[in-house]
């Protein structure tokens, strides 16, 4: 199996995902600072917590058969005196792009926490960024266990605020003041927005602003004023006195903390779907009928790993998690995936909730396309069971997706299960959808839609929704498991 | 004591100096906040000594108080 291109970045080491292995070589300077960060009350607390990924140390004899292997990437054959580490998996890795932005928010909350709570062992977050943390259901976990060195005591200075201004706080003011999606900020920029870019978006007024005087104006008009050749300010000014350093740095981050917290996304009302299960067009019996042929086909396929695509509010997605299944939820509507998240955390359910359009997902990413892969890539053979509720329609007449294109689509994404909600033309919905383009669909009928699942999937029972003209389908995938 | 100095992100230039400009007002702050404490040091160590030998009643939780009269009885 390849494995998938390292992180690079950091000097100390890099990561790799290696035959379902997560692995990070460490370089030989870097090892013993590791092993000490590890063993701090700051580390042991997170990882006890699953807020920080847990790692150790392969010990010689598993690292020597591990470089054995032909196809490990040569930086960890070329490391005189490194170490590799291996770190749990996180079921299903997404990015910044993908997340809404409450998402991020709460990435940033770890990130500051975690910062925090290092400088009480004498430790500093060398980086800021968003790539660093990754979610396990709805629950932050920080992955880059490099991310921290020992601290100079008398350093007053963070270095990588800056960073998090731009990857956090002002991609979060741009979405709240613009309604700029995050997705645009993060596809095109891996390092955030400058706050001379923001500065730009602003009216006169707006820029004298507190909260963005402090964030946006005054950082670019200093910068505007300083000589892009004076390294004089990028020299270390150390304090002799360490309590006055570690006093400035405390209270750096509970400014941060509080701008964080003034930027926490509030819940949209309506977003054009986020009221879709309170305004849909099913009445209560057809609901209800769904409702129960969805939860039986969860109860007799059992699947560990379900895709809910196209999952609104995430009521779907909610009972595949009450029945045990590891959920990821993906909607095209930022909206609607922070709504998820929400009740995810809530409720304690175990659903990712990402925000992803299954007709333009997101692309692969970063050096070489390598860094982030595409949804497609990582969600490919990934799930046992995949709800399609109510969105064959959308991809059908709004995308223009061909029906066996749709239904190829499922069956490489799902291992067993596939449940369909299958919508005939004269639907309401649908012919909103249509916009006069009724001929283009004219031939589609339930016949006709199980002649092309017939290739990929049989039909284990199908319900027609009283009183509407839908029908549900539990499909099993040929060739696949249960 | 060996630091590492690995950090590799960008600092930012217009944002670094006015991290380091609100560095050093929070600096002075510090000195306040020390000040500050020292005097309310002084002024208990001045006053917390003559109110000792009448506050003992006062400063008896209702609870314990009931309790140590039950024990009493």
């Amino acid at each position: 199996m390849p494995q998938s291109a390292p992180s690079f970045r950091d000097p100390a080491g890099c990561c790799c995902s290696f035959n379902g292995r997560v692995l990070r070589c460490v370089a030989a300077v870097a090892v013993s600072e590791l092993e000490k960060f590890l063993q701090t009350n700051c580390a042991r607390q997170y990882i006890a917590r699953k807020k920080f990924v847990s790692t150790r140390r392969l010990n010689e004899n598993e690292a020597a058969t591990l470089r054995e292997s032909p196809e490990l990437p040569p930086v960890f054959h070329a490391q005189p005196g490194g170490a590799v580490f291996e770190h749990e998996r996180i079921p299903f890795p997404s990015y910044p792009h993908e997340w809404p932005p409450e998402m991020l928010w709460a990435a940033g909350r770890l990130t500051l926490e975690l910062a925090q709570a290092a400088l009480g062992d004498g430790f500093g977050l060398k980086d800021a960024t968003p790539h660093n943390i990754l979610f396990r259901g709805s629950e932050p976990v920080f992955i880059d266990a490099l991310s921290f060195e020992r601290r100079n005591p008398g350093d007053p200075i963070w270095l990588p605020e800056a960073q998090f201004v731009r990857t956090f706080l002002l991609p979060l003011l741009a979405n709240r003041r613009w309604g700029l999606p995050l997705a645009e900020i993060f596809t095109t920029r891996r390092d955030g927005i400058e706050p001379e870019e923001v500065y730009r978006f602003c009216g006169p007024l707006e820029k004298f602003k507190p909260r963005m005087l402090s964030l946006v104006s005054i950082p670019a008009w200093l910068s505007r004023k300083t000589s892009p050749d004076d390294q004089k300010i990028y020299q270390p000014h150390l304090l002799a006195n360490t309590e006055k350093a570690r006093f400035i740095l405390e209270s750096l981050f509970q400014r941060l903390e509080r701008t964080l917290d003034s930027l926490k996304p509030v819940a949209q009302k309506n977003s054009g779907w986020s009221d879709y299960m309170a305004t849909h067009s099913y009445d209560d019996p057809a609901f209800a009928a769904k409702e129960k042929f969805v939860s039986e086909a969860l109860r007799e396929f059992k699947p560990a790993r379900v895709l809910d695509a196209g999952a609104n509010t995430g009521h779907f997605s909610a009972l595949a998690a009450q029945a045990g299944a590891e959920v990821v939820a993906v909607d095209l509507d930022a909206a609607c995936a922070g709504a998820i998240w929400r009740r995810a955390r809530e409720q304690k359910l175990n659903i990712l909730p990402l925000v992803v359009n299954l007709a333009h997902p997101s692309p692969a990413l970063g050096w070489r396309n390598g860094e982030c892969p595409a949804f497609l890539d990582r969600a490919t053979g990934t799930f046992d069971g995949v709800l399609m509720l109510a969105l064959i329609h959308h991809l059908l007449v709004t995308e223009r997706i061909p029906l066996e294109e749709i239904l190829r689509l499922a069956y490489e994404l799902t291992h067993s299960l596939l449940v369909i909600e299958f919508i005939e033309p004269r639907d309401d919905m649908f012919r909103r959808l249509t916009r006069g383009r009724e001929e283009l669909h004219a031939t589609l009928d339930t016949t006709m839609f199980e002649q092309a699942c017939t290739p990929y999937f049989e039909i284990v029972r199908s319900l027609a929704l009283p009183g509407t003209p839908r029908r549900m389908y539990c499909l099993k995938r040929k060739g696949g498991g249960n | 004591m060996t630091i590492l100095i690995l950090a590799y992100i960008d600092p930012g230039v217009g944002a670094l100096l006015w991290q380091a400009i609100i560095a050093a007002f929070v600096g002075l702050l510090f000195y306040l906040k020390k000040t500050r404490r020292w005097i309310m040091g002084v002024f208990r160590k001045m006053f917390g000594r003559r109110q000792k030998p009448s506050a003992p009643v006062a400063e008896i939780p209702a609870k314990e108080t009931m309790k140590a009269k039950s024990d009493v009885r």
